[in-house]
């Protein structure tokens, strides 16, 4: 039984709307798990979180300004800095599972130090890449990309800690659903333009990524256990 | 080869000797930390300023350490950590 085509008659006839929601939704999930993360972080001042919390910041401010984009083919101030802060959120995320193999010394900043300035570059350079093509093709090349690395480090993360930490296979689940919108966005801005059922799936798989986030966050903030 | 530790897991070690073994000797928890003195010396000053740790002196001016209300609590906020950072692979 699939979803019934009412829903997306729904949504055809609500796009403001229902966008509106969706991205508010999207904001909110990820201003909490910056919210509830941000304890651990304090008493730990682990880089992994501090990378991971500086993701979800950045898809925090994306997901509101994406509310304020009518169209991507059109230009506006709006979609400029919304793409910047998509792009980064994602090296971010990419970054929080790789900055072990990268770091030798603790960085005194995780917004600004040499590796991330690295990202900035490449983000700017993709902006400016997708300003003068129009749309979003650097955007979701990019992240397609980064997305498929991630996948290959969660799944060797899942090799060598499934059995103790079980959230390993939800986190290489949640990186291969990531892997999968970017590649359906990709597919659906190039060769599905204006099918709606397309869009409406593609906005659900993102809800379903960034709840499975939000409760392994909630679960491992939440639980007290002695040592 | 062993791997090294990380500075989060080097406190917890430290602070954990001191729960496990009341009222533990300096000399005692410099073997238990397995640090060279110099790094254990900068790791206590530490815990000490973060006041996860007292260092007592008796009227026999004998040295001995205890664990703070903050470091007994770090100590349960550690395990919460050490699993998110694992689970998230962090």
């Amino acid at each position: 039984m699939g979803i019934p085509l009412e829903f997306y008659q729904i949504i055809a006839q609500n796009k403001i709307l229902f966008r509106f929601i969706y991205s508010m939704i999207i904001a909110f999930i990820c201003l909490i798990i910056v919210i509830k993360t941000d304890r651990l972080f304090r008493i730990s001042s682990h880089q992994g979180i501090r990378y991971f919390r500086n993701a979800f910041f950045f898809y925090c401010i994306a997901f509101l300004l994406r509310i304020f984009i009518i169209s991507p083919n059109y230009f506006s101030l709006a979609k400029i800095i919304f793409e910047f802060f998509m792009i980064m959120a994602g090296f971010f995320l990419f970054y929080s599972l790789l900055w072990k193999k990268l770091e030798t010394k603790k960085d005194l900043s995780s917004l600004l130090n040499s590796k991330i300035l690295l990202f900035y570059i490449l983000t700017l350079i993709l902006v400016i890449f997708d300003y003068l093509f129009g749309g979003y093709n650097f955007m979701f090349i990019s992240q397609v990309f980064l997305f498929f690395i991630a996948s290959m480090i969660s799944y060797q993360n899942y090799q060598i800690k499934n059995k103790k930490h079980k959230f390993v296979r939800l986190y290489l689940v949640v990186m291969l659903l990531n892997f999968l919108a970017w590649s359906t966005n990709f597919i659906f801005a190039n060769f599905l333009g204006g099918r709606l059922r397309f869009l409406a799936n593609i906005y659900i798989l993102n809800l379903i990524i960034f709840l499975i986030f939000l409760y392994g966050v909630t679960k491992f903030t939440r639980k007290k256990k002695k040592i | 080869m062993a791997k090294k530790r990380e500075r989060l897991e080097v406190i917890k070690d430290i602070i954990r000797s001191i729960r496990d073994n009341k009222n533990i000797k300096p000399t005692r928890l410099l073997y238990a930390s397995n640090l060279s003195p110099q790094m254990f010396k900068e790791y206590i000053n530490e815990l000490i300023s973060k006041g996860f740790i007292n260092l007592d002196i008796d009227d026999k001016e004998k040295k001995t350490f205890s664990l703070t209300k903050k470091g007994n609590d770090f100590l349960e906020e550690y395990r919460i950590i050490e699993d998110f950072v694992e689970n998230f692979g962090l």
